[in-house]
């Protein structure tokens, strides 16, 4: 319990904070995409006796370099390349666990999230990689910024866009694989989604923005987590599920206030 | 006052195999106002993307005697038009500050008080009207006290009295700090009092040097066909 409280409070900060820049650049797709991608790079961790984890990983950036060069070496829409990493990776997925008998107790975990089942070698990853990707963020947040209200603004601003959209799709790949192990290949989008969704209702200033998607995402983790511990049951199904009730409270509070 | 702070040579832009600007050759001195004039599509906004190497181009353009990467920093633009998500709640002041690395706050204020625009730092940038936001957009460009300021008809939502006050800045701007500025207007009166120097387009450069020079009545037939009155301005 102690390394899900450690790992969702990492997990949710920082996915909470790149979901900002999703939901303004419109890339719910390209997680949702990934997530679904990282099941090839599982299925070869499984097979192989290694870390899925860190095979999900590194199958994740593959598939956001990938992503992102079919975009500008194509004259494919971003979506259709997405739809094609998503099903790609997710056929290599199956086909890799097809050669493995029996059930696996790992991928189910994966597929729908247990973050109670964290490894210590897990959270050493989760902390370390998180880090290192929230510190770029706050690093490169200006920069980022500019380039989800405009492109062109971006450059003239200084900021090379390329370079810096290549390093965001690799740096929310890598932090939606670490959303895995709490939410699943299924559900993770929902924390980049959900805590901005609610903040964006109630904020009027882009600081409040962040903050408050920061801290709804960590209520939503912590009250999910406590929920599922105390009643025994899925974990990420109960996180996704107090988001999606929190925002439809918040929802309808502010249409009443309004009223 | 004779050093040339933009120099175009040979400058040609080709658009899905179609010609969009041709050969051309002008060199802007520092301190100067140049208008851009020309019809629709005659490569007014394509020439001043191209000098900021927002669209790829042939020939050579230097700014300050560099790529023009070398100075984004010291430019400042205002596009014709700027179209972004409105729901995304940012404020004003946000959208200023984000704009360079070190934006003082003191110049910030003093940029929006230009543009007569103080009171709405802290509203949504989403809140406000298209010559609201053009303004907004004319005070960031004001921020990095720019050597170069390039406006792609910066005043085409401002309403009559702001575009008034905006010319006033561009003098003020180019006479105190000898700021260069490249602007593209349809105000060929505003062109004749503010501007040094034209550059006429019609996906070639049809005439450049001082307005009451180079604009005649061959050149605005170039530009504009054989039906355009020619009347001379007398200031």
């Amino acid at each position: 319990m102690q390394r899900a409280f450690v790992a969702g409070t990492v997990l949710a900060a920082l996915l909470a904070y790149l979901g900002v820049f999703v939901v303004l650049r419109r890339m719910s797709f390209f997680s949702d995409g990934i997530a679904h991608a990282s099941l090839a790079g599982v299925a070869a961790g499984v097979l192989l006796s290694l870390n899925p984890l860190v095979t999900a990983l590194i199958a994740s950036v593959i598939f956001a370099v990938v992503i992102f060069l079919l975009e500008r070496k194509s004259n494919l829409s971003a979506d259709t390349t997405i739809g094609l990493i998503f099903t790609s990776g997710m056929a290599l997925g199956v086909l890799l666990m097809s050669f493995k008998s029996g059930y696996q107790p790992e991928l189910i975990g994966f597929l729908f999230g247990n973050i109670l089942t964290i490894k210590p070698s897990d959270l050493i990853v989760i902390v370390c990689v998180g880090l290192f990707v929230g510190g770029f963020l706050i690093a490169q947040q200006r920069e980022i910024t500019l380039l989800a209200l405009d492109r062109e603004m971006a450059y003239l601003s200084g900021a090379n866009p390329d370079i810096l959209q290549l390093a965001i799709y690799v740096a929310l790949a890598v932090s939606v694989v670490l959303g895995i192990k709490i939410l699943g290949i299924i559900l993770v989008s929902a924390l980049l989604i959900i805590p901005v969704s609610i903040s964006k209702l109630i904020s009027r200033s882009f600081q409040k923005l962040v903050f408050l998607s920061v801290l709804i995402a960590e209520f939503i983790v912590l009250t999910g987590l406590f929920v599922s511990y105390w009643f025994d049951l899925p974990t990420g199904a109960i996180i996704v599920l107090t988001g999606a009730v929190l925002f439809f409270v918040v929802f309808v509070l502010k249409g009443m206030l309004r009223a | 006052m004779n050093k040339a702070i933009v120099e175009v040579k040979n400058l040609s832009v080709f658009y899905n195999g179609q010609t969009v600007l041709s050969d051309l050759n002008f060199s802007i001195k520092k301190g100067e106002i140049v208008a851009i004039v020309g019809p629709n599509g005659s490569g007014k906004t394509t020439l001043i993307r191209a000098i900021l190497g927002l669209v790829p181009y042939q020939g050579q353009i230097l700014v300050n005697r560099e790529a023009v990467q070398g100075s984004l920093e010291k430019i400042g633009y205002v596009p014709q038009r700027f179209s972004f998500d409105r729901t995304i709640p940012i404020t004003v002041g946000e959208f200023l500050k984000i704009a360079f690395r070190k934006v003082a706050i003191r110049r910030l204020k003093h940029a929006l008080l230009e543009v007569d625009m103080k009171e709405h730092e802290h509203a949504p940038l989403g809140s406000l009207s298209g010559g609201q936001f053009q303004r907004v957009l004319i005070a960031r460009s004001l921020l990095n006290d720019p050597t170069l300021l390039l406006l792609d008809e910066a005043t085409s939502e401002v309403d009559i009295g702001g575009a008034k006050s905006f010319y006033e800045i561009v003098a003020h701007l180019n006479r105190v700090h000898q700021t260069t500025v490249m602007l593209v207007s349809h105000e060929i009166n505003m062109v004749y009092q503010f501007a040094d120097q034209i550059i006429c387009l019609n996906r070639q450069l049809i005439c450049f040097g001082k307005p009451k020079e180079a604009i005649t009545k061959e050149v605005l037939e170039k530009l504009y066909g054989q039906e355009v009155r020619f009347q001379e301005h007398r200031h």
